[in-house]
């Protein structure tokens, strides 16, 4: 029996990355999985890349009518929900120091906005049924202060403590909530914004300070497999925590 | 069960009941081979027997450098080598902070800190010739009690506080050994050790212990819980994680109130 089987689960942001690599992971352990991203070509993108049946739903998750309506057609596709992964996210790579309210609300819309319309509304669905596992794709840059990605940090840490706060609220109806906070992945968002931070840093090779920061680049499918235990029973104890995978980046002083 | 420590070579010191033996049976039923240590030798050979065949049980004693040596040198040699140690042999004083003795203090020190590395060491070489070619491990069993302060705990506190920053500087430096190291810190589990706890954390703090858990943590998590987490960070699944300390507490620590 694999491990998520009989399982229902969805995923924001499932287009690419990690979103992707979850929702992949999760079919590949027997659940039955809804993809959600921003629009319907989107959407099609990531149903067709994960296949094993996936149904899609797009979702801007800063719209709270949009988030409810994907929970409420998740719940009309399949009856319930027993697994919401809050993974949705953008960033823009700029000093902090100069941006706008503008774009800093752009980014917290989607990264902490979108993570509070996800929770919420997918835990008052699972408490409703009696339990589910929600879990939030935060970050590192949670976690200490980032340059250049100060609207990106600021919303992961806002959503590591809003996705302990449902916990506290909704745990003793049988839902947990936890976030996951990666080092930098080998993703799409990474690659592109790379020579932004090498330029603003003043630094030749991105990719040489991650290999210092953390031995190497994550890969997706790593942080897929972090979600999928805390997406599963094996995880039952595990509740309103927030997991570190990074290489080691975040244990050490240098 | 999932064959997800499939030929992995494993030692669990502290294995002869509650949280070891949890750790071992899961490992074993993973695919894993384990070697089983206590200072209990008798429950260590009977753990290790009724895990069945390819399973070995060693005496250690992990306060004598001389034992933990001689466990981690019958561990290679019975399993060929070593892929995942895990130090979990630990024990807990519970007195308040004017009561707790020097010789306590010393000797939980000697067997939850100096035990952790003393096993470390003695197992390097085993787990540095496993990391050169593929993914060798370390899990140390810390608690949430060296995340956040609790009552009649102060010793053992600071041993479990001293485990995650030892953790954290293995990590750093083995990673290029190929060697990941990472805690777990479980609160308060249905184990012997915490009903040893529960009287006296009531009598000192006025306060019902079932009552505390369960505002707390919603109930006791279970060994097993904990042997999960366990084999999560000791097999590939856990590929990119090391440095970490991954808690199971039930909500505990994840709540201000």
């Amino acid at each position: 029996m694999a491990r998520l089987d009989g399982k229902v689960a969805f995923v924001t942001g499932a287009a690419q990355g990690i979103g992707l690599a979850v929702a992949q992971r999760f079919t590949a352990d027997g659940a039955t999985v809804v993809v959600s991203d921003i629009d319907d070509a989107r959407t099609q993108e990531a149903v067709q890349a994960v296949g094993g049946g996936a149904s899609g739903i797009a979702c801007d998750v800063s719209d709270e009518a949009q988030v409810q309506a994907l929970v409420d057609g998740v719940v009309q596709q399949h009856g319930r929900i027993d697994v919401a992964v809050a993974n949705a996210g953008i960033a823009i790579v700029e000093p902090t120091v100069g941006s706008t309210l503008e774009n800093w609300r752009k980014v917290t819309s989607v990264n902490l906005d979108g993570v509070f319309l996800t929770l919420t509304k997918a835990g008052a669905q699972m408490a409703s049924q009696g339990g589910g596992s929600l879990i939030t794709i935060a970050s590192i840059t949670a976690l200490a202060g980032t340059p250049l990605i100060g609207s990106y940090a600021a919303a992961k840490a806002g959503a590591v403590n809003v996705t302990k706060t449902v916990n506290t609220e909704l745990r003793q109806h049988g839902v947990r909530a936890n976030a996951i906070c990666p080092g930098f992945v080998d993703t799409e968002l990474v690659r592109t914004n790379k020579h932004v931070f090498e330029e603003a840093l003043g630094i030749e090779d991105f990719d040489a300070l991650i290999e210092q920061k953390e031995g190497r680049y994550g890969r997706p499918e790593e942080v897929a497999a972090l979600a999928s235990f805390l997406a599963s029973d094996r995880s039952a104890f595990c509740s309103g925590g927030h997991y570190v995978l990074d290489g080691g980046a975040r244990a050490s002083a240098l | 069960m999932e064959q997800d420590l499939e030929g992995r070579r494993a030692h669990v010191t502290g294995a002869g009941r509650g949280i070891g033996l949890a750790i071992a049976q899961r490992l074993a039923a993973g695919g894993a081979r384990v070697a089983l240590s206590d200072v209990d030798e008798d429950a260590a050979k009977a753990a290790a027997a009724s895990l069945g065949d390819g399973h070995v049980g060693l005496r250690c004693n992990v306060r004598s450098t001389d034992e933990v040596r001689a466990a981690m040198a019958a561990t290679t040699e019975a399993l060929g080598g070593l892929d995942l140690l895990v130090n979990n042999a630990g024990i807990e004083v519970g007195a308040p902070v004017p009561e707790t003795t020097e010789e306590e203090f010393m000797r939980l020190l000697d067997i939850n800190v100096t035990g952790v590395y003393r096993c470390t060491q003695a197992a390097l070489p085993a787990l540095a010739e496993a990391g050169a070619s593929g993914d060798a491990a370390i899990v140390n069993m810390a608690s949430v009690a060296g995340v956040v302060g609790c009552p009649l705990l102060s010793v053992y506190c600071a041993s479990k506080a001293a485990v995650i920053r030892y953790t954290e500087v293995c990590a750093i430096e083995l990673r290029q050994a190929g060697i990941r190291a990472n805690a777990v810190c479980p609160a308060f589990i249905d184990t012997l050790m915490v009903d040893r706890l529960a009287p006296k954390v009531a009598e000192v703090t006025g306060l019902d212990f079932a009552e505390i858990v369960a505002v707390k943590q919603g109930r006791k998590g279970t060994v097993e819980e904990v042997a999960e987490v366990t084999a999560f960070l000791g097999s590939d699944e856990s590929s990119w994680t090391t440095g970490a300390h991954f808690v199971l507490d039930g909500g505990l620590t994840g709540s201000l109130l």
